[in-house]
């Protein structure tokens, strides 16, 4: 009974503590470090036609992605689609998440619901609402014929616009809500000081807002940027076979060509661009405000 | 002059903020509309509307199996990261030790780690053990848990922490002091104090596993498809009110899990 109250209560011993927490991190380190050092391994493995992986130590499939036209044209695509989603992102998510950051309405759980719920549904499923706008009996084509506007159906499917539109959408959630936890944070007080020494709205916004909210723009757009560069369903759905993205790239060649190595490779490059461009573009805003 | 102009922004400001709003709930909309469409074609505007297409799912295999395969997982995930995080949580938000912040971090990892080199990665991993073991994993139920179980640590492990966090101490000392020992104190005081935290990381997870489709894609095996990758697998071909019904079925369960959700933390300041 005495030694129990000796330690500050509510708090376990060492031991106990160690065997609380070790569970989940051998789990975690066994479940996602070693698989990812795994595929590491494999991608230095040589592929043979017929005979599958061969184990090797060699840069061959690296050197196949950085010198083959074709991968350099699906990776310039994908990091193209990718910071057009996460500039879009940006620039409409910031109001978005400033309102809900500065309501005082009853319903904002409402709100943050009705922002949350797409972004648990599924990628699918939310491709699957743009193929009914954008197909050419769709929603978009039917009111634009409708209103006399056009006379033939456009092309909407299965173009880069398409995928844009769709991964925007999909992002659009984790950028609102990343910007609005660190808008909450910031006083009103400091926009009220900028407006009544004359500032205009968006010179308060651009001299007090974004710099105060500078963190959570750059965690909002690593954020975005990183899911826009790994999208999957979306360039599938909306793009078709022949939008080849990243994503669908490393699926197609270890599932439908079963070249482990080559699809390892590809995998390592898309998470070392996507790393590289992150960091970067930190560098780059931190410079530009701070 | 001036309150034109800040009125002016104003305006602005929430026509832009609730276009996009709109725009990010447009994609459910569509999709719920179609469900309800007379004909199979969704050609604009529709010729009538009709319920039949939510019967329609039953009739199609993939569609059964793949909710019934997602259910099973999502509970099983959740029941076995429930399990492992709570605990780790517990240590994270009560224990001050060098390190803290990094293993917190680390915890979070499987939520930052994109979906597709997460499946990669974890499709070589259970090919390798595999052959060291000879046991079939790979398509396997269990192997499917084991990956989704990596997703839903991360949100059990945020919410736990944030709802431990905000707990005042009084009630556990006044436990102790009155004999009550570690064990008795942790699950007659402090569980049902964090209750709120607990039940909102399990449907965060349930929903985070139930809707994942890029690991997926790389962890299931033949005649045993997640619903989400069968409503991909649909998609790919065509088109129709069928697979519209069963993604609003999708979307209804999950609002619910939200719903839920809410009742017990406000989702405004977990997410």
């Amino acid at each position: 009974m005495a030694h129990v109250s000796q330690r500050p209560v509510g708090e376990p011993g060492n031991l106990t503590a160690a065997g609380l927490l070790v569970p989940a991190t051998i789990f975690v380190a066994i479940g996602l470090l070693v698989p990812i050092a795994i595929l590491f391994r494999y991608s230095l493995n040589a592929f043979v036609p017929g005979k599958l992986m061969v184990d090797a130590l060699t840069i061959a499939n690296y050197v196949k992605f950085f010198t083959d036209p074709f991968y350099l044209q699906v990776l310039w695509r994908t990091v193209r689609v990718a910071v057009a989603c996460t500039i879009f992102c940006l620039i409409f998510g910031f109001p978005l998440a400033y309102v809900l950051a500065r309501t005082q309405s009853r319903h904002k759980n409402l709100l943050v619901m009705a922002i949350v719920l797409p972004l648990f549904v599924g990628n699918a499923v939310r491709a699957a609402g743009w193929m009914v706008a954008f197909g050419s009996k769709g929603f978009v084509n039917a009111s634009l014929m409708g209103m006399g506007l056009i006379s033939v159906p456009i092309e909407i499917m299965y173009t880069e616009m398409a995928v844009v539109i769709g991964i925007i959408a999909v992002n659009m959630p984790f950028m609102v809500l990343t910007l609005q936890s660190v808008i909450e944070g910031i006083d009103r007080n400091v926009e009220e000081a900028a407006f009544s020494l004359g500032a205009p709205p968006m010179t308060m916004a651009i001299r007090v807002l974004f710099p105060l909210a500078l963190p959570g723009i750059l965690a909002g757009v690593i954020l975005t940027f990183i899911l826009a560069m790994n999208a999957y369903a979306t360039p599938v759905l909306l793009g078709g076979p022949k939008f080849q993205t990243m994503g669908p790239l490393v699926f197609s060649t270890f599932a439908q060509q079963n070249n482990w190595p080559f699809g390892g490779a590809v995998s390592f490059i898309l998470m070392t661009v996507t790393l590289i461009l992150t960091v970067a573009s930190s560098l780059l805003i931190r410079r530009r405000y701070a | 002059m001036m309150a034109d102009g800040r009125l002016a922004g104003r305006v602005a400001l929430h026509g832009v903020a609730y276009l996009t709003l709109s725009f990010i709930l447009m994609p459910l909309v569509f999709v719920t509309w179609l469900a309800f469409f007379a004909q199979e074609i969704p050609s604009f505007p529709p010729e009538g509307y009709s319920l039949k297409w939510f019967g329609a799912i039953a009739n199609n295999r993939n569609f059964v199996t793949g909710l019934w395969t997602s259910m099973q997982v999502a509970v099983a995930a959740t029941a076995i990261g429930l399990a492992l995080a709570v605990p780790a949580s517990l240590i994270l938000a009560r224990r001050q030790f060098a390190g803290n912040a990094v293993m917190n971090q680390f915890l979070l990892l499987p939520l930052v780690v994109p979906g597709v080199v997460m499946g990669t990665a974890i499709y070589v991993f259970q090919i390798e053990t595999e052959i060291a073991t000879g046991l079939p994993i790979l398509g396997s139920l269990g192997g499917l848990v084991a990956g989704h179980t990596l997703i839903v640590i991360p949100w059990t492990v945020r919410l736990v922490t944030a709802s431990l966090a905000g707990l005042d101490r009084a009630a556990e000392e006044a436990a102790q002091s009155l004999g009550a020992n570690q064990w008795t104190t942790f699950f007659r005081v402090t569980l049902p104090a964090i209750r709120p935290g607990v039940v909102a990381g399990a449907l965060f997870g349930f929903v985070t596993s139930f809707g994942n489709l890029e690991m997926s894609l790389f962890l299931v095996g033949p005649g045993r498809i997640t619903l989400p990758i069968a409503i991909l697998q649909y998609l790919e071909w065509k088109i129709d009110p069928t697979v519209a019904a069963v993604s609003v079925l999708q979307i209804v369960l999950i609002a619910a899990a939200m719903i839920i959700t809410d009742r017990y933390v406000k989702l405004a300041r977990v997410v």
